[in-house]
């Protein structure tokens, strides 16, 4: 998030898109509702499902999945042709505005409505909306990202908040919400295959060196790594004949379950460290046994950047140790002794060969709650929202983006769209939350959400059992009847590993980020 | 009447836990104080509220109850002598009002009683509001109790001045610890009496809600507006001193098949859903409706008191600013 949590309170129009905040980030839902409610703050909703924010919005726009660039250069449009832009901004903080903007005279409303199927006027209306102040805050999550453009989609929300200034100033900024407590910290400690921590690149000399120094080796590779994804890809060329997995659980969350199965059978020698076993779990020659976050010490850093220091509550479970030891000994036994005693020396460490977080010590994290990075030396003081002045780049970058359809979209023999998300009970594949009696009883089952004109034609009703199929398998689900969904649209989850949806969806990728489009596959229905 | 000077209280204390395990309120990494077995952090005596109430000691978040071996079946009952020191006047309220639930048609709960006849209550009366969401006053209570305590210790200043309620009560106060008390204790106590029934406390208005409760009741649609913001995540269940509502589940061990009671909450879909599937309380502002109103409309129609206690934690856990001070405040504007 370029803002703080916090500035939720003080924000004048939220633009939802891409999020469903109440199932997923529910406290920060909390602050978008009573926002609306208590002080009149307004919300431009844009998400395809009837999600619960729906209820509150003052404009809700259902577009179609996966033209998020369209509807975005539409709005720009709008807002340019309305000279409703912010002038001064883009002069003295941007770049390249003039490339974007003529790209942009393309999508007109009516060119927009036809990608998107949303009126012109409910466009319109949306555009000003967001353009009329300047506490306008982006909120998204994977509903963006988790597309073919998943990166152009991003971009797409950068400018929306260049061109009107909404970026930089509090209560004004592109936020995209984390979806686990401490995604932002393992991202911003370099478990990301091109760059080390605090997004140091890999393939910079400068930063190779200064980690050789730090860790006493010569020579780390200049190259950069793969993406999970690829990873499974590789797997099946042979290229990859070992992997270790830690605390994740890809035979059910990934795309194209049966590829991972494949790939997963081929290993010759497949590491699982975790808490619990879980489905991939079975596939492995080794397990390791990790302790749980009440039965260690270290540090999280939330959707915020804040990193918040955690207590051991309970001694660990015997036979278990915390990951970093787990590491520390694996290391040690491949030739490469870490002696770290404590997660605080791994911090100094971080301090060290780290800029962003060279002041964030526990020292500090002690006496506070928490410190949001960049907090560069030993008294800043943090920092609340990103981009203040000066973009971190310099000046901020447009970029020229034009709308790409979804890889794989809806035909005579798959004629529905299928999008996945999450509920509020459980939390990704339910490793932990469905093995709590209480939580999976709030959702001990996944359905399939489809449209009453669609479950008409159909012939099913309420309850009953349906297959759903892709080119890559089929599955036996319960249908929920519900207009949330819209008609050609069905909704499912991917917490339940006896129904894994994940063996339907499609395993195309971002060309940058390498994120796969989980939000858009093309299915076929019929009665069972 | 005793006098309990306050350096003694802490090996007092430990003295006592020798014989029966002693809980008391304790400040954890100079943040946090929580309601735990003596030795968990340092012993304090600042005035404060602890997050989760007293009735955790008697109806633990989780709890064996039976286990299961080819043998047969055995009830676990934890018998084990226990004490607890600076429980708030609002906590032994809402035990007087379990108690009652708990043995409700001649029927007693063996592993709630197991745990309630062993215990040493040592109640810690408030001088005043111990937080900003205190509102004992306001249910038409005092934050001193009358009954229901072996020992009740008022805060002198450098010292307690301590009553016993009970006979286990009149033989504690006979250790050395104890001194007895100065002729003034008396007029002290009458000072400190007063002066914390005075005391200017949150007053959302419980009664006045009671009573329009008695005659009316809110619309869905009202419930459902206050839903909204709900995330149903049942903090306000699990803080509630009054809250008893529990699920079952089994557990594999080494010594047998294990079922355990863990606390559960009505504001929970899966709480009313019935086998076919359908709820009767499936939207959630059904669910906020029944949970509250459980306790100012249902309490005081069943058993003639209030279900609220006025401890006002429901309000501090509320991750969404609701709570029973808001509802209160909410029905009083209808």
């Amino acid at each position: 998030m370029t803002n703080s949590i916090d500035e939720f309170e003080d924000a004048s129009v939220f633009m939802v898109i891409g999020s469903n905040t109440t199932a997923n980030h529910p406290l920060i839902s909390a602050r978008i509702i009573n926002a609306v409610k208590q002080r009149g703050a307004k919300l431009i909703l844009c998400d395809p499902r009837c999600i619960d924010l729906a209820s509150i919005a003052s404009i809700h726009i259902r577009h179609k999945i996966g033209s998020d660039v369209a509807l975005i250069n539409g709005f720009m449009n709008i807002i340019l042709n309305k000279e409703l832009e912010d002038k001064a901004f883009i002069k003295e903080r941007t770049e390249n505005f003039e490339k974007m903007a003529e790209v942009v005279k393309k999508y007109t409303p009516d060119y927009v409505a036809g990608i998107t199927g949303i009126e012109p006027e409910l466009l319109v209306k949306a555009a000003e909306l967001y353009a009329s102040s300047k506490r306008s805050m982006i909120v998204y999550a994977m509903g963006i990202t988790q597309h073919i453009t998943g990166t152009d989609n991003v971009k797409s929300c950068a400018n929306l908040a260049m061109l009107t200034g909404n970026i930089g100033t509090p209560s004004s900024g592109v936020n995209p919400l984390r979806g686990q407590n401490n995604v932002q910290g393992a991202c911003d400690m370099g478990a990301l295959p091109n760059v080390y921590s605090g997004y140091q690149p890999v393939a910079d000399l400068f930063v190779r060196n200064k980690f050789e120094k730090q860790w006493g080796v010569d020579k780390l590779p200049d190259g950069k790594g793969l993406t999970v994804i690829e990873m499974g890809q590789e797997i099946e060329k042979g290229n990859i004949k070992a992997l270790y997995i830690m605390g994740e659980n890809p035979f059910i969350s990934d795309p194209d379950a049966k590829h991972m199965h494949r790939a997963l059978k081929k290993l010759e020698l497949l590491i699982v460290q975790d808490i619990f076993p879980s489905s991939t779990s079975e596939f492995a020659h080794v397990i390791l046994p990790a302790a749980c976050f009440a039965e260690r010490g270290g540090t999280y850093t939330n959707t915020e950047r804040r990193v918040q220091l955690s207590h051991e509550a309970l001694p660990p479970l015997k036979g278990t140790l915390p990951d970093w030891k787990i590491i520390c000994e694996i290391s040690k036994r491949a030739g490469f002794p870490m002696d770290y005693k404590d997660p605080s020396e791994i911090m100094d460490e971080i301090n060290i060969t780290t800029p962003s977080y060279s002041g964030i010590t526990y020292e500090r994290l002690k006496k506070g709650w928490g410190l949001s990075w960049p907090c560069t030396s030993k008294d800043h003081p943090g920092t609340k929202f990103l981009h203040q002045g000066k973009f971190t780049r310099g000046r901020g970058l447009f970029h020229v983006i034009e709308y790409i359809p979804p890889a794989e979209l809806p035909d005579a023999e798959y004629p529905f769209i299928l999008t996945t998300g999450r509920l509020r009970p459980h939390f990704h594949t339910g490793t932990m939350t469905r093995r709590t009696a209480i939580l999976d009883r709030e959702a001990p089952a996944p359905v399939l959400d489809i449209n009453p004109e669609d479950a008409k034609a159909l012939r099913v009703r309420n309850g009953d059992q349906i297959i759903i199929e892709s080119r890559r398998g089929a599955l036996k689900l319960a249908v929920n009847i519900t207009l949330d969904v819209p008609k050609g649209v069905v909704f499912s989850t991917f917490h339940f590993k006896e129904k894994n949806i994940n063996e339907l969806t499609l395993c195309a990728l971002d060309p940058v980020a390498g994120i796969p489009e989980y939000k858009n596959c093309a299915v076929s229905i019929r009665r069972s | 009447m005793k006098q309990l000077k306050k350096e003694k209280l802490a090996p007092f204390l430990k003295e006592m836990n020798k014989e029966r395990t002693v809980y008391c309120p304790q400040s954890v990494d100079e943040k946090d104080i929580i309601l735990a077995p003596l030795g968990k952090g340092e012993i304090t005596d600042e005035a404060c509220k602890t997050s989760i109430s007293f009735k955790s000691i008697l109806f633990p978040q989780k709890e064996e109850i039976n286990l299961f071996t080819r043998g047969g079946v055995e009830k676990t009952l934890d018998k084990n002598k226990t004490a607890v020191f600076g429980v708030r006047t609002c906590d032994l309220r809402s035990m007087e009002f379990v108690d009652n639930f708990m043995s409700r048609n001649q029927m007693k709960d063996p592993f709630y009683f197991a745990k309630r006849d062993n215990i040493i209550i040592m109640a810690l009366a408030c001088n005043g509001p111990l937080s900003e969401t205190c509102f004992c006053t306001d249910t038409g209570a005092s934050p001193f109790l009358y009954k229901g305590f072996d020992l009740q210790f008022f805060d002198a200043g450098a010292f307690y001045i301590v009553e016993s309620g009970s006979s286990s009560g009149d033989k504690i106060i006979e250790s050395d610890y104890f001194i007895d008390a100065d002729p003034k204790d008396e007029e002290t106590l009458k000072k400190i009496k007063d002066y914390s029934i005075k005391a200017e406390m949150q007053a959302p208005g419980v009664s006045n809600a009671i009573e329009w409760l008695k005659e009316k009741t809110p619309e869905p649609e009202f419930w459902e507006d206050l839903a909204t913001a709900c995330i149903a995540c049942g903090g306000c269940s699990y803080v509630c001193p009054t809250c008893t509502c529990f699920n079952i589940f089994d557990s594999p061990s080494n010594r047998g098949f294990l079922r355990f009671r863990t606390w559960d909450t009505c504001m929970y879909e899966g709480f009313s859903r019935e086998t076919s599937g359908h709820n009767p309380r499936g939207a959630l502002g059904s669910r906020l409706a029944r949970r509250y109103l459980h306790k100012i409309k249902e309490d005081p129609a069943n058993y003639g008191i209030s279900g609220c206690v006025g401890c006002g934690r429901c309000s501090d856990a509320c991750p969404v600013g609701l709570g029973m001070i808001e509802i209160i405040r909410q029905i009083n504007k209808i």
